[in-house]
């Protein structure tokens, strides 16, 4: 058995992965995605036996996939400019007919390509998560000003809202951003009807949260974090970067186990992170889930939560195993002792640039 | 910012100093590139949650 990993050697959850799990002797190899490049290039023999080949890696019975992180599809730039559209296509194709196609290979995918395109999409997170008895606030998606002046005009509500992605917006030749967080708006503050049609957005009743949680599902197991925010904002993410978030080890009341679970096999993932808002009364409200969201940065929150050690004992444990992850977790090394690595270069650095960022624009 | 015809989240985001940016980039690169948010001294992108190498539609 080996890992085959869908994302750039690089990628700052796939090395220190990568290398963790080397280091316990286990074999991982990488494809960052279909590209015109020789490590790009991938293979799909269909016939008595079908064979296919990613970078050179074959893909065998047994092997883990995990789906972290692809690149977008990238055609050879020689190709003549009145066929560009065309080759375009094909490679956007012939991807999607590899990424379908390796869920019904004899390999575990971590997760199936068709589960984590339905899940990111945040309408049907919510419904489902409703459906499978997790607690979700009242949300409209819209881009219909009569719509979201109703919806903020409800009797008594105080309301967020948020995007559908990320976004940062840099000043030209400045250093200075803008970033997207959620943020509490009110009917009084809403711009005119021509502006709430420019972007569609997410319009959802406040919760009043006492604090918010990272949930990491793995298989059948779960594990939660308090996450603390010493400048009580309501997006905590930005707040994180600057170190004023604490993250604490916490109990996943049984009902919020038994709905992720649940929805975890209806969704058919069996890897996410999720976040929760826990109100005054204790209750647990389902914000999202992030199928390939970041969870590493948890154990340089809190070094007792070994998710690191975690997830290599999950990828190496047969799929759909029930033993605890902790039992095996000790076979392999930490997070910390590998960014002592990276501190004195002994292991190559991670985040390469992009050249074309899809959540970055300048502004002037 | 002081045009009228932005969409809505650009009016309710979260402005940084080139002086936060750097002090979230700069000296605490390892914490940040595996940040659960955000900007990344090399990449100077969302280095997030959200992933779009689902490959369109």
């Amino acid at each position: 058995m080996k890992l085959i990993v869908l994302a750039p050697e690089d990628d700052n959850h796939t090395a220190p992965i990568k290398w963790a799990l080397e280091k316990a002797g286990h074999r991982v190899v990488c494809w960052a995605g279909l590209s015109w490049t020789k490590e790009g290039q991938a293979s799909l023999l269909m016939d008595k036996d079908d064979t296919l080949v990613l970078g050179g890696h074959s893909v065998d019975p047994g092997d883990v996939v995990w789906v972290r992180r692809p690149e977008l599809p990238l055609p050879n730039p020689n190709t003549s400019e009145a066929d560009k559209k065309f080759a375009s296509m094909e490679y956007r194709s012939f991807y999607h007919s590899i990424a379908y196609l390796l869920e019904t290979l004899p390999v575990w995918c971590i997760n199936r390509y068709s589960a984590a395109r339905v899940i990111i999409q945040k309408a049907v997170q919510l419904r489902l998560a409703r459906q499978c008895g997790l607690k979700t606030p009242a949300t409209l998606m819209s881009n219909t000003p009569a719509a979201v002046r109703d919806f903020l005009a409800r009797q008594g509500s105080r309301n967020i809202c948020k995007g559908f992605t990320p976004h940062v917006w840099q000043k030209e030749g400045q250093r200075s951003v803008a970033i997207t967080e959620t943020f509490e708006i009110a009917s009084e503050q809403l711009p005119t009807d021509e502006i709430l049609t420019y972007a569609p957005a997410i319009y959802q009743e406040m919760v009043r949260k006492e604090f918010d949680v990272r949930m990491v599902l793995m298989g059948e197991k779960i594990y939660s974090y308090a996450l603390t925010n010493t400048k009580k904002a309501l997006d905590w993410r930005q707040d994180a970067g600057f170190g004023h978030v604490k993250a604490d080890i916490i109990d996943t009341p049984p009902e919020v186990a038994k709905g992720v679970l649940a929805f975890a096999r209806q969704s058919g993932i069996c890897f996410g992170s999720l976040d929760f808002g826990v109100d005054a009364q204790g209750q647990w409200w389902f914000l999202e889930i992030n199928e390939q969201g970041q969870f590493l940065w948890i154990d340089q929150f809190n070094r007792s939560a070994r998710l690191l050690e975690k997830f290599c004992a999950f990828v190496t444990a047969p799929e759909g195993s029930t033993a605890p992850l902790e039992a095996r977790e000790n076979l392999f090394p930490s997070l910390e002792e590998y960014e002592d690595l990276l501190k004195r270069e002994q292991v190559p650095p991670t985040a390469r640039g992009r050249a074309d960022d899809p959540f970055l624009s300048m502004e002037a | 910012m002081d045009q009228d015809n932005r969409v809505l989240s650009r009016k309710g985001a979260r402005e940084l100093t080139a002086q936060e940016v750097e002090s979230v980039t700069g000296a605490l690169i390892i914490r940040h590139t595996l940040s659960p948010c955000f900007i990344d001294k090399h990449q100077q992108l969302l280095n997030g949650d959200q992933n779009i190498g689902e490959c369109g539609g």
